[in-house]
């Protein structure tokens, strides 16, 4: 009879399967803790630019008499905005448009892959150089791979004064 | 006499009856036999310049040598760069000028840098077509081709990462395209475009966040898969030629090393010229507002940039995900998908053929895209009705 303390005692206690499964599931688990423990911050700090939003920012562009009825005119300004750890003063561009009933600002970005659309006034059509993408005044696609028309800025009309949010996009 | 290889699981010391000279080593030691006792290096030296290469080994062999010493040489050179280099949008452009100019051999390690990731890129499809054309992915070599597929993708990514850097124009259009091609994936497009720029725009946080994985994400996993790639490639040792050819096989020490270091010569020759010849350009700062830049993107990249002008409307995710989703699928799935017994080009058609429509098919758009330079509309913007637009500044 064994007193429970001999050193045979010992090893088949250490041998013990049931022992050895738990220690094997105790070490997963403590690897997965630490890995969790490490990783989840790191995730969240990289992830972080998907919770941002932006606050609107209206920006003063021009007096509403400047563009008259059915024209079309580039517009650059610039704003201070924060990028990553920076305030920069970024220069933007639109291309505004009078209606008889509004004012809409297109964004200058191709809806295909966001290069930089051109203006041509003798056509009245916006030409993308990158991929052939080719938009009408009013922002519609007419030929080539453009999926959408082209995104606008809000834009509103203030003492006649024309304002437009610097977010492309926020006029959806 | 064969000198004795020491271990320390077998020590020389009892086995037999000693010479006076092995007494002597075994009490004094020389540097080598001390070192070697404890890492056991000059046999794992030996083992490897002894590597059996079958009959028929050759030229065509020297292609993944060459490709590790012009890696190897990215690092050095990357190395060397960063310590000019400053990842901000203010700086990244300047120090970027003064590695050009303030220093004489600044401009020819940037131009070993530009070049090596060209000549990299070469050299990799060559040696993947070697490899494809010879069959040697199949038994028991399916990983090896499998983590050499993966090295193939970590490459494409240190390119499309490096090439934001410099923060000038052709930067960052490229930048621009290249990461909106992410959006055009349904569900997760616009928020993955987000985490990949750092931002809605591509803007500072993009470019630390390219800088960081350009010198810390890709190294890492290029050296785990090349190391695991080699390891693999050792361990199934050379496929040898197609068909078989007569005559025992050759010890890779001095033979097949000699032909390497040729070609590693020729190889970092040209890279030599082509730095010093043709220095890498830099062009005007980047300008988000600029209108009067048509993006191009690397020359490698040209393909799928052409693929994307030929997709009608609404189908560019068939350019920009689809295509190359299933030619990396295809790729990584070739050792499965060729069922054939034999390695001869022959028995494999189906597989070359494939295979060959692939490669004229990347390499007539790429063509396409190299001869329509500039692209069509690739210049002068300008809003017709203000010659001269209005710029408001707003603080």
């Amino acid at each position: 009879m064994c007193d429970h303390n001999c050193e045979k005692c010992r090893e088949n206690e250490a041998e013990d399967p049931k022992k050895r499964k738990f220690l094997a599931w105790s070490v997963g688990a403590i690897n997965l803790a630490v890995l969790a423990g490490i990783f989840t911050p790191v995730a969240g700090f990289i992830g972080s630019p998907l919770k941002k939003k932006e606050q609107d920012d209206w920006i003063d562009v021009m007096g509403e008499h400047e563009l008259g009825e059915g024209e079309t005119k580039e517009v650059r300004f610039k704003a201070k905005v924060l990028d990553g750890y920076q305030t920069v003063t970024r220069e933007y561009v639109v291309f505004i448009k009078k209606y008889p009933d509004r004012v809409i600002a297109f964004d200058p970005a191709c809806t295909h892959l966001g290069c930089r659309i051109q203006y041509k006034g003798d056509q009245k059509k916006y030409l993308c150089p990158c991929h052939g993408g080719v938009f009408d005044e009013d922002g519609k696609v007419i030929s080539g791979p453009p999926p959408k028309p082209l995104v606008t800025h809000a834009v509103k009309v203030e003492n006649g004064r024309i304002l437009v949010d610097r977010r492309a996009g926020s006029a959806a | 006499m064969p000198r004795e290889v020491l271990s320390p699981e077998e020590p020389v010391v009892g086995k037999h009856e000693r010479t006076d000279v092995e007494r002597l080593v075994a009490d004094r030691p020389s540097l080598r036999d001390w070192t070697d006792l404890r890492l056991g290096w000059w046999g794992f030296v030996r083992k490897n310049l002894d590597e059996p290469m079958p009959a028929g080994v050759g030229w065509w062999q020297t292609l993944g040598n060459l490709l590790m010493t012009l890696l190897a040489f990215q690092f050095v050179t990357g190395l060397a760069l960063a310590m000019f280099y400053s990842p901000g949008t203010e700086s990244a452009y300047l120090s970027v000028k003064h590695i050009n100019e303030g220093h004489p051999v600044g401009l020819f390690v940037r131009g070993l840098h530009v070049w090596g990731s060209t000549l990299i890129v070469c050299i990799t499809v060559a040696h993947v077509l070697r490899v494809f054309f010879w069959g040697s992915y199949k038994k028991p070599r399916e990983l090896t081709w499998l983590v050499g597929v993966l090295i193939f993708n970590v490459i494409l990514g240190f390119s499309f990462t490096g090439y934001l850097l410099p923060w000038d124009q052709k930067a960052y259009w490229a930048t621009t395209v290249g990461t909106r091609i992410a959006a055009t994936l349904p569900l997760i497009g616009h928020p993955l475009m987000v985490l990949i720029r750092g931002g809605e725009e591509v803007g500072a946080l993009t470019l630390t966040r390219f800088y960081a994985i350009h010198i810390m994400v890709l190294p890492a996993a290029l050296v785990a898969f090349t190391g695991l790639h080699l390891y693999l490639v050792r361990r199934h040792h050379i496929a040898g030629p197609v068909v078989a050819q007569k005559g025992p096989p050759v010890k890779f020490y001095p033979n097949q090393l000699f032909k390497d270091a040729i070609v590693v010569l020729l190889g970092v020759g040209i890279l030599a010229w082509m730095s010093l010849g043709m220095p890498p350009s830099l062009e005007a700062i980047a300008d988000p507002t600029g209108t009067d830049f048509a993006p191009r993107p690397e020359w490698y990249f040209l393909g799928m940039y052409e693929l994307l002008k030929i997709m009608p409307a609404g189908w560019e995710i068939i350019a920009t995900a689809v295509v190359p989703g299933l030619v990396t699928v295809g790729m990584i799935l070739v050792p499965w998908l060729d069922r054939a017994k034999s390695r001869h080009p022959a028995y494999r058609q189906w597989i070359m053929v494939s295979g060959m429509a692939v490669i004229l098919m990347i390499g007539v758009m790429t063509l396409k895209g190299i001869l329509e330079t500039p692209p069509p509309h690739g210049h002068h913007a300008s809003a017709t009705t203000s010659s001269a637009p209005p710029t408001i500044a707003r603080e």
